[in-house]
């Protein structure tokens, strides 16, 4: 039965409401401190030489294409497919939004759309949701990839072979020197990062890594997620490039850092 | 000429019953919603790891708007759902107040977020201010479920738009009403673009889970109390009118008659949405208080015939069928937390007044009734109180305009003089909201604490 005020009520409400969402985007850095080792950069690298050591052996129809940049709402872009034999066998977003929400949406998003596109084998895949926009830039790039795969394949090896194989030897030879014969596993030390312990464990045979493994990575929360995104992607590296020098995973560059961390006392080991 | 339903044996035991006080839950409920926010605002915030610039500040801007006009929206409709710990113990003219107060609070969050999210999608395209409608109209387009969100966004303005005090004053209440009964359709509607297109809830599966739960626990909670309880109250008693008594002129007592009518858990002080099966009369229910005890064959309401509705109610003839929701109301003889209670009634506020003057438990002298009316012809059902005042040995007094129209004096030393121990009452009101307003003036100026007058009031 207290005298009710509207105006001022609505005065107050609207006051609060506005300053507190003021005051919180306020509070939020400008930069992701989480992502600044990725810093976005990891997929400009170009992942053909990492991965020609798997290519390499098979020779025909193989090496990167590059897709059209597409123009999406939230930035840029670009698929570069790597072929082997006629046949995707890795596929990358070498431009991705970046930036706010972007990247965590592009690290969301993008190796869903990776694996999509190798399991597919064509550039029908899924929307990946709460990514729309990204997704169908996604799907446009990888489509006209593959109608340049599919127009080079018969006469030359396409402009990604010249890419291929030359970088990669040089790191894969230099764990040869081992000279081990028959395979051991050899586990990293623990590398304690920001969001749980991280340790590699790698199978080496005749001096190259046949096999990398997380024996543990960040848990709980928000973790859980990057680490399903982050660990296979970086044993995938771990076996491609053969040794630590891999590219951070965005937006888990700090299980990344740990990752490669830890893998490369393992190559350590392993070597010595 | 009057039918005095005074002396039910049930009345008379609930006179006997001890003074158990129940704090009203109100303040928990408050506060648990507020928990709720800001579990909300931590989504967004662990979500969030950095904004890079203007445009992802209007993005986010959007972003936590919209997260928290998707929670309360939820819990608008959660206030409307009739639920019995809301409609009984905090009460249902208070609910309904928080329900208007959040409803307009929602509405704007919502328009917020709509306006801000394609802001920022244009920036983000490249686009100006100037192209929203345009972004929007893509949005639409492109994104999923985004189609059905506009029309949703669209019902919830039209439902705002008709609930604006001067627009509502000139819409008849069945027109109003049901443009209100689209919110559920618009609900849903807006529902599933928070769930696709949310940033927060394509990051977090648990944040997902949380917003399924919420909203599947408001529509369990209204299926159940809006439709399936009322059905089952209703199948149960068969309530039927039974007969239309003129108290006065134009207030008239509708009696109705039914099976295990006490069955009904119903009390004094308490209303039912009333919806009477005769032509015109169908499609829309109203709130009126029960004007005695509930007895096991009939029950009572009193009513001034102030609107259609209202009016209406004399023609009814014996025999319609009745459908009716409740009981709800919190002014019951809960509230009460002293030994000595003062009741206050302004005209046909008599209502719920004249059922708790029956059935307040007291001893003799604990009870006193002030009436306020224009005339001596205007005080409805006085014969009644007359007996209950004889029979229970309480005091009733009434206020009534002199001859020459002059109002009573009820002034906090007027008070006082009547009943020297005012402070020591617990105090139930009920009246038009200027005559309530008045009286609380007076009461709290002759020291009744605020906690001790209970009032219930469907102004907004």
């Amino acid at each position: 039965m207290r005298k009710s005020h509207p105006i001022r009520r609505v005065v107050l409400a609207t006051a609060a409401t506005v300053s507190g969402v003021v005051l919180m985007l306020s509070l939020k850095p400008a930069s992701d401190p989480n992502a600044e080792a990725a810093g976005g950069t990891a997929p400009q690298q170009s992942a053909a030489a990492q991965e020609s050591p798997q290519g390499g052996a098979a020779g025909a129809a193989s090496g990167t294409v590059d897709g059209d940049v597409v123009q999406t709402q939230y930035g840029k872009v670009q698929v570069r497919l790597t072929v082997s034999n006629g046949k995707i066998t890795k596929s990358d977003a070498v431009q991705a939004p970046k930036g706010g929400t972007s990247d965590q949406k592009t690290a969301l998003a993008v190796p869903k759309l990776n694996q999509e596109a190798v399991a597919q084998q064509s550039a029908q895949i899924d929307t990946v949701s709460g990514a729309t926009y990204t997704s169908t830039g996604y799907k446009k790039s990888l489509q006209s990839a593959i109608d340049k795969m599919k127009a080079s394949a018969g006469s030359s090896q396409g402009s990604g072979s010249s890419q291929g194989s030359g970088t990669a030897q040089g790191s894969g030879s230099s764990q040869g020197s081992g000279g081990a014969s028959q395979a051991k596993t050899v586990t990293g030390k623990l590398v304690q990062t920001q969001y749980g312990p991280v340790q590699v464990r790698i199978t080496v045979s005749n001096g190259k890594i046949t096999k990398a493994d997380a024996v543990q990575a960040p848990k709980g929360g928000t973790s859980d997620q990057k680490t399903a995104l982050a660990v296979p992607k970086l044993n995938q590296e771990a076996v491609a490039a053969g040794s630590a020098n891999i590219d951070s995973v965005s937006g888990a560059s700090y299980t990344s850092t740990g990752y490669k961390q830890s893998l490369q006392s393992a190559l350590d080991q392993a070597g010595g | 000429m009057t039918t005095t339903l005074a002396g039910g044996r049930a009345a008379r035991r609930q006179t006997m019953r001890r003074i158990r006080p129940r704090r009203s839950p109100a303040t928990a409920l408050l506060l648990a919603v507020g928990a709720g926010a800001v579990g909300v605002l931590w989504l967004w915030w662990h979500n969030t790891p950095s904004i890079a610039d203007n445009n992802g500040k209007i993005l986010n801007a959007g972003r936590i708007t919209g997260l928290l006009a998707g929670y309360l929206m939820a819990l608008v409709v959660l206030q409307m759902a009739r639920v019995p710990a809301l409609e009984r113990r905090v009460g249902s003219d208070r609910v309904a107040r928080w329900h208007a107060m959040s409803g307009r609070y929602t509405l704007s969050l919502i328009v917020a977020h709509v306006f801000l999210t394609m802001w920022g999608y244009a920036l983000q395209a490249g686009k100006s201010l100037g192209d929203i409608v345009q972004q929007t109209i893509d949005s639409i387009n492109q994104l999923p479920d985004m189609g059905k969100a506009a029309i949703g966004a669209g019902l919830f303005v039209l439902i705002g738009l008709t609930s604006i005090a001067p627009v509502r004053r000139r819409l008849p209440y069945d027109t109003w009403y049901h443009v209100h009964l689209l919110t559920y359709a618009a609900v849903f509607l807006t529902f599933w673009h928070q769930i696709t297109t949310g940033n927060d809830f394509a990051v977090e599966p648990m944040a997902k889970t949380f917003w399924y739960a919420l909203y599947g626990i408001v529509t369990a909670l209204v299926v159940w109390y809006r439709i399936l309880t009322p059905i089952r109250l209703n199948l149960r008693h068969r309530m039927r009118v039974e007969a239309v008594i003129e108290e006065t002129p134009g207030i008239v007592s509708v009696l109705i008659g039914g099976r295990k009518l006490h069955r009904m858990g119903a009390e004094a002080g308490q209303f039912f949405r009333w919806r009477f099966l005769a032509p015109g009369m169908r499609f829309s229910s109203h709130p009126y208080s029960l004007s005695a005890a509930p007895r096991p064959d009939v029950l009572r309401i009193t009513v001034k015939a102030i609107g259609d509705h209202s009016a209406r109610l004399r023609e009814l003839t014996p025999g319609t069928r009745v459908w009716a929701e409740g009981p709800y109301g919190a002014m019951t003889a809960q509230r009460r937390s002293r030994g000595k209670v003062l009741l206050v009634a302004g005209g046909v506020g008599i209502t719920p007044m004249r059922a708790l003057f029956e059935t307040l438990p007291g001893a003799s002298g604990d009870i006193t009734l002030l009436y306020r009316a224009n005339t001596t012809q205007d005080l409805a059902l006085w014969d009644e109180l007359a007996a209950i005042a004889d029979d229970r040995g309480a005091r009733l007094m009434y206020a009534v305009n002199s001859p020459d129209g002059e109002r009573p004096d009820i002034s906090a030393e007027r008070l006082k003089q009547k009943l020297p121990d005012i402070d020591k009452h617990d105090v139930f009101m009920c009246g038009p909201a200027g005559f309530a307003q008045t009286v609380y003036e007076a009461l709290r100026g002759a020291g009744v604490p605020a906690r001790r007058i209970h009032h219930e009031s469907f102004e907004m």
